[in-house]
């Protein structure tokens, strides 16, 4: 049973294949400053989004994106005033899914629509939402075209790149706004809860062989692929959760690269 | 550099009080103090990096607040890349000094590339220049980072502690590097250390930094015979 003869399985293969090659691209620039839970915590304030839009009737993905662009103002705003601590960043994160909870709850919404909002559902995607998911991904792409020799500048050492005439407090904002798009792109195919993994697992294991900043990016974002491709495989031969078995076959990446590298030093 | 009556202060604790001195145009200027005298935060008021509670620290004549010509300073700051998440080429390292004036989707200009080959000649790392940085020794990325500073082809260059952490070679390749970078292409450099040995011979002023305050004396190796006395900072 081929699975790319079903109509679903070809929009699911589609969206879970960009956003899963897209999200190590900007993963890697907060994989390098050191805040790796930052798209796991835009992933909780999403949903408060969510809730917000299930409310008042409107597209989930409208509410997730307006919620997570406010949050990432209001983060950047935050570390320039000195109140960006830990706890402050925690209380904005699970104040987001709390209240999403809560709203939702209020909205009846389905337990099911819940579930699928927050840990992916890509075999119920429409072609209409799956352009949605290429256009937000597009533009993160653009974005970290543009301005690729800058975030690398900011995510090796902030201080020497503001020395180095970069607007670094500009950037930190276009990388906090671009980590929300991802979330939002992530949302309805791999799930708000998870679609940070995806932004730092395969990350991690393109970091074990490559040797370089750019050679990172470009194996990160086939890993991501691979992912998705495999775990789509895996979920459709073996019934599984699809956002789970893409994030679990990164993990296996991730796994594999910490064994190659040693294996190649003993080698060499 | 000048700083002009400058202080700063972390909450209520000043660490800095009252400073006032000059760096001149292609001088060697050696920063020394113990360690938390206030040396780091000197050099981080100079670049902008913190703002004075008091006082106007100026490069090339500008507040630092106001200053955007970037190109012409280079900042090697204290810190390991060792710890660094994802692999960095030497390259890529050298490159991000560039960040800042490069327009945006612009080509790398030639006379960029060839200030960036000459950077990487000059400090040795030709050999090195596609390896990871966690890979290389303390002295090798030190230089990196040295050459990171110097590929804008700046007219100052900052330095803090750039010999910790380094083997005895490393110190002497950077000890010809500085010589080059002062005698050579007339880079004023304020060199921050607590280690006399890299700046001896070098230095045309030294100031010490104690507690927050700073005193210059005239270095008597660079100068005649017995102008070596202390004497109390200048007015810029």
């Amino acid at each position: 049973m081929n699975p790319f003869e079903f109509e679903f399985m070809q929009r699911a293969f589609v969206a879970c294949s960009i956003i899963a090659a897209v999200a190590p691209l900007v993963g890697s620039f907060i994989v390098q400053r050191g805040q790796s839970l930052v798209g796991d915590g835009m992933g909780h304030v999403a949903f408060a989004g969510v809730g917000v839009a299930f409310l008042f009737g409107a597209d989930p993905v409208a509410g997730a994106l307006a919620s997570t662009l406010l949050a990432g103002l209001l983060l950047v705003r935050m570390g320039r005033a000195g109140l960006a601590g830990d706890v402050a960043i925690a209380l904005i994160f699970y104040g987001g899914i709390a209240l999403g909870f809560l709203l939702s709850a209020r909205a009846s919404t389905g337990q099911t629509r819940l579930v699928s909002l927050l840990f992916g559902s890509p075999l119920n995607l429409t072609w209409s939402e799956v352009s949605v998911i290429a256009g937000l991904a597009a533009v993160v792409v653009a974005l970290v075209v543009i301005l690729y020799p800058r975030l690398v500048a900011i995510a090796f050492d902030e201080q020497a790149a503001r020395v180095a005439g970069v607007r670094t407090d500009r950037l930190v904002l276009a990388l906090t706004l671009m980590v929300a798009l991802v979330v939002v792109g992530g949302m309805t195919s791999i799930g708000l809860l998870l679609i940070s993994a995806m932004m730092v697992v395969p990350v991690a294991a393109a970091a074990q062989i490559a040797n370089s900043y750019r050679g990172t990016l470009v194996l990160a974002a086939a890993i991501g692929w691979f992912s998705a491709v495999a775990g789509l495989l895996a979920s459709h031969y073996g019934d599984y959760a699809p956002g789970s078995a893409i994030v679990l076959a990164a993990i296996g990446c991730y796994l594999v690269a910490s064994a190659w590298r040693p294996l190649a030093r003993r080698m060499a | 550099m000048a700083f002009e009556a400058v202080a700063f202060a972390y909450g209520r604790t000043t660490v800095v009080r009252d400073v006032a001195f000059e760096v001149r145009e292609g001088e060697f200027v050696a920063v020394v103090g113990a360690n938390g005298s206030g040396k780091t935060t000197l050099m981080r008021l100079a670049l902008g990096l913190l703002r004075p509670t008091a006082g106007q620290a100026r490069l090339f004549g500008t507040d630092v607040a106001a200053f955007r010509d970037w190109g012409k300073v280079g900042y090697v700051p204290q810190r390991a890349v060792t710890a660094s998440a994802l692999p960095l080429s030497v390259e890529e390292v050298v490159w991000t000094g560039l960040a800042g004036r490069r327009g945006l989707l612009r080509r790398r200009l030639a006379a960029d590339r060839a200030r960036f080959d000459h950077v990487v000649d000059l400090l040795g790392l030709s050999d090195v220049r596609r390896s990871r940085m966690s890979e290389l020794s303390g002295g090798q990325q030190q230089r990196a980072l040295i050459a990171r500073a110097l590929v804008t082809a700046p007219r100052l260059v900052v330095m803090d502690e750039p010999t910790t952490g380094v083997d005895a070679d490393a110190r002497r390749i950077l000890r010809e590097s500085l010589e080059h970078l002062v005698h050579i292409e007339g880079i004023a450099v304020v060199y921050v250390s607590h280690d006399p040995e890299g700046f001896t011979g070098l230095a045309d002023r030294v100031l010490e930094v104690d507690a927050g305050s700073v005193r210059v004396r005239t270095e008597p190796s660079t100068h005649a015979p017995g102008a070596s006395a202390d004497q109390p900072v200048p007015a810029p």
